[in-house]
């Protein structure tokens, strides 16, 4: 018990100790960041302007009606950012606003439907330049088709396997079958439903 | 303390070598004395990585930056809560928590089993301090967390901004823990094929280990979900990543276990299954940290490459070896008591259930995998990402839904179509109901309609439990309502607390459906101007940009863009989303700036507002604007099976079921496990 007490304490100081540290901030240095400094030094500049606009991250370009357009959010959902991050071009450049790659791919695509290829023609210049790693899904083509059968010729042998053994078991149970089968819960108001009611609370609840 | 730290490391090196040889010898020679020092050396074991954790905390505390892993994870000026999340924010802290977590299990099962399971308490003892002694022996020799720099560097480089955040202090423990308690039901099961007492007696021990691990898995999932959701501003919540991949799969196998355990207890079937999925579901809490540590799958998460990945790859063999080697020199003992009778009962609605989700684990590790095969085989590298995991999981899922309902409800050995029709009759009409309401009010996303439907047909079939069990109770034994339902959730917590894990499981769904609805655009705004967006619902928002401000605020320098929100001209509020600059103690950046998104959130959609950024400097925002259906059933459909998974595992003063009793070695356990 005092082990328990003990360890409730120290979790309470800890606690405490932490939104101390939050609520007076992280230390002197931290509320007179260099940043902010460089926010007091701008002064009359505020209109329009951030004080100090690098700390909002890397500068962003206006969005167009091109940029939300329903082509080129699909065909971007299809290709792979080649940064690294494992996300989609669409993905990436509207959700890691680091990342220069991302716009830059973003802009290869406007510019190639521009240049007046189709969506499939798009995609195949970019399989060209980059190889299949550039889809986010493999192609349904040759080898590529083993990843998505898999899982469904597995699910397959799975049912061909219970069905068979269900089969198999069966003749062997037909010959020994004794006891009598047991049947779902029930609860009816009929006074033999409720003997079979009283049967399953007990057997449940035992 | 950290030299201290290090040498309680080597020390439980050497303890842990020796309690490994000298259980397994206690385990042959039935000596009662090795017996105790392999125990022992699991307390010992336990006591050293106690003193090694504090001498870590310690370090981390005190700014030791002469520490690498202080250096690397934490800053002077970064939050206490923070700071103390750092043990784990790095891989040689994760490996020590986990050397730490595992011996803490371990020597809980001992202590809780004390006196019982005789025979296989030795090699329980001896698999413990061998998962144990993997792990220090990979932090002594690969991942040291004590290890020195040649200099100090006068402030720590910090915490990766996007772990600090709540959900990421508590996620990746939950993970941790999950992934640990499954070595318990893995010693157990290696000690009952060792020893060859392979009755239900081990199934008794492990079964709340595996509900503890199964509970741990669901809430580290639904938390790192939340996380993603809240930190990372792309408006989802999965991603299929390979590390959320790696803690799903064994949450599947395990979640396998929990229901085809049920039929080795009721009828002494599976028992071959049941220990493969014990062991599978070990070897895939390994296989996921060898995954992203090796380096061998790009991730998101793979923070920290290094030669750990040979370490876990070289346990991963040797444990699969071992695990299944037993199993297949154990074979011939692991007979069927009783058979499948017919197709249309409870146990094969088990086996399908299963198999479904052992087919969706497999799917999960293939589509993970497939990269390094086809480089493998044809020498091109592909990309599988979430299009090829929806595919082939949605129809796998939507199965899984329907068994969902039907293996509860359905008899027993041989379902009788009188069964059918009293279980299944309501189900169904709430089912097709369902259906027919959302095709005729032109719900566009077929899946989703069948996602409805057959949450509907699960939830009716829950519901009817309850509403037959509580008014049987009433009936029988004149007890109020409320009264009964306790009373009857009381008396059998796992079939109920199952339930309510199954209605968890529909809000899950529900909230996986609604995403073919999300809807998301980008837009510029200058000061004042404003624009619509239109939700599935049919309602339109207007969002007016505010302007954007900047400010210090404890360890970071925010800009914030503020939104005033209204829905159908009624005014919600205003949301802010910012960009924080983390600094150092000096005030310095310590990375690039992250995104914190504004999410307003009810029970039937959230809006999701991110600020993308400033145009050339100027209070001109570019905003990402997201309207997700659904999502806080997401979160509350967590809480729901986290509740249902407490409810199953709340000890009860029954014990297992007659059946299983009398499946456990009536001489060895029957009186111990019911005690």
């Amino acid at each position: 018990m005092w082990r328990k007490s003990a360890l409730s304490l120290f979790a309470l100081a800890l606690t405490a100790t932490s939104l101390a540290a939050q609520a007076r901030g992280a230390g002197p240095s931290a509320r007179d960041s260099a940043l902010s400094r460089q926010l007091r030094a701008r002064p009359g500049d505020s209109l329009g302007r951030l004080e100090v606009p690098e700390a909002a991250g890397r500068g962003v370009a206006a969005v167009t009606a091109r940029d939300n357009s329903a082509l080129v959010k699909a065909l971007e959902e299809k290709i792979r950012c080649t940064c690294g991050c494992n996300l989609s071009v669409y993905t990436c450049r509207t959700t890691d606003f680091t990342c220069t790659t991302s716009p830059a791919m973003h802009q290869l695509v406007l510019a190639r439907l521009d240049s007046g290829m189709t969506e499939a023609q798009v995609l195949d210049a970019f399989q060209k330049q980059y190889g299949e790693m550039i889809f986010m899904s493999p192609p349904k083509r040759g080898f590529n088709w083993a990843a998505y059968l898999m899982p469904f010729v597995g699910l397959g042998v799975g049912l061909g396997l219970v069905v068979g053994l269900v089969k198999r078991w069966g003749k062997v149970a037909a010959l020994t079958r004794a006891e009598p089968v047991v049947q779902a819960p029930e609860g009816a108001a009929t006074p033999e439903e409720m003997e079979n009611l009283k049967r399953e609370l007990e057997k449940f609840e035992a | 303390m950290t030299e201290l730290g290090n040498i309680c490391l080597w020390i439980a090196l050497l303890i842990g070598l020796w309690g490994s040889a000298v259980a397994f010898m206690a385990g042959r020679t039935h000596r009662a004395d090795l017996g105790r020092s392999a125990e022992r050396s699991i307390f010992a074991l336990w006591g050293l990585l106690v003193i090694a954790s504090a001498a870590l905390m310690h370090a981390l505390l005190t700014h030791d930056f002469n520490v690498e892993y202080v250096a690397a994870y934490t800053s002077r000026n970064l939050p206490v809560f923070y700071t103390w999340s750092a043990f784990y924010a790095g891989q040689k802290g994760s490996l020590l928590l986990w050397a730490l977590v595992v011996t803490t299990f371990g020597s809980i099962a001992l202590l809780v089993n004390r006196g019982k399971y005789r025979e296989l308490t030795p090699y329980v003892a001896g698999t413990i301090a061998v998962i144990a002694v993997f792990f220090i022996a990979t932090m002594v020799f690969a991942s040291n967390p004590f290890e020195r720099l040649g200099f100090t560097p006068p402030d720590g480089r910090g915490l990766n901004p996007q772990l600090q955040n709540p959900g990421m202090v508590f996620h990746p423990p939950m993970l941790y823990l999950g992934y640990t308690s499954i070595s318990i039901p893995f010693a157990f099961a290696v000690a009952a094929l060792v020893s060859g007492k392979l009755d239900t007696g081990w199934l008794h021990a492990i079964r709340r280990w595996t509900l503890l691990s199964w509970l741990f898995l669901s809430c580290g999932i639904v938390l790192g979900m939340w996380w993603a959701y809240v930190e990372l501003g792309w408006g989802g919540y999965w991603a299929w990543d390979p590390v959320e991949n790696a803690s799903f799969l064994p949450w599947l196998t395990m979640t396998a276990f929990l229901h085809s355990v049920m039929i080795q207890e009721k009828r002494g079937m599976l028992k071959k299954w049941n220990i493969g999925l014990v062991v599978g579901s070990f070897l895939l809490s390994i296989f996921g940290t060898f995954l992203t540590r090796s380096g061998v799958i790009s991730s998101v998460h793979s923070f920290a490459q290094s030669n750990v990945g040979y370490f876990f790859l070289i346990a991963l063999v040797l444990f699969g070896v071992a695990g299944f080697g037993l199993l297949w020199w154990r074979w011939p003992m692991l007979q069927a008591e009783t058979r499948l009778e017919s197709m249309v009962s409870r146990e094969a609605a088990f086996l399908f259930n299963n198999l479904i989700l052992v087919v969706i684990a497999f799917a999960v590790l293939w589509g993970t995998i497939f990269p390094i095969i086809s480089e493998a085989v044809r020498g091109t590298k592909v990309t599988v990402g979430p299009p090829f995991f929806n595919q082939v999981n949605i129809p796998l899922g939507l199965g899984l839904l329907l068994l969902t309902g039907i293996g509860p409800l359905i008899a027993w050995r041989k379902a009788s179509t009188q069964n059918l029709r009293r279980q299944f009759f309501w189900p169904t009409v709430a089912m097709l109901v369902t259906a027919a309401a959302l095709a005729a009010i032109r719900m566009s996303d077929g899946w989703s309609i069948v996602a409805y439907a057959l949450g509907a047909f699960v939830t009716v079939t829950v519901a009817q439990e309850f509403v037959r069990g509580v008014g049987a109770r009433h009936r029988l034994h004149g007890e109020m309502l409320p009264l009964a339902f306790v009373r009857l959730v009381g008396r059998n917590r796992r079939r109920y607390g199952g339930y309510v894990v199954h209605l968890g499981i529909v809000m899950l769904f529900a909230a996986f459906a609604g995403l073919a609805f999300k809807r998301e655009t980008e837009v510029t705004l200058k000061p004042g101007q404003s624009v619509d967006v239109r939700s599935p619902y049919g309602w339109t928002y207007h969002l007016t940009h505010q302007g954007i401000s900047q400010y210090d605020e404890l360890n970071r320098f925010v800009t914030a863009a503020s939104m005033d929100v209204s829905r159908d001209g009624k005014y919600l509020g205003t949301m802010k989303s910012e960009k924080r600059q983390y600094l150092d103690s000096m005030g310095q950046p310590t990375a690039e700036p992250a995104t914190e998104v504004a999410i307003r959130s009810d029970v039937r959609e959230d809006l999701y507002i991110v600020f993308a950024g400033a145009v050339q400097g100027t209070e001109q925002a570019v905003y990402k604007i997201v309207i997700n259906p659904l999502v806080w059933w997401v979160w509350y459909g967590g809480l729901v099976l986290a509740f249902g998974g407490l409810i199953t595992l709340w000890p009860s003063a029954q014990g297992p079921t007659p059946a299983s009793r009398r499946r456990a070695e009536p001489a060895g356990y029957v009186a111990q496990v019911g005690a």
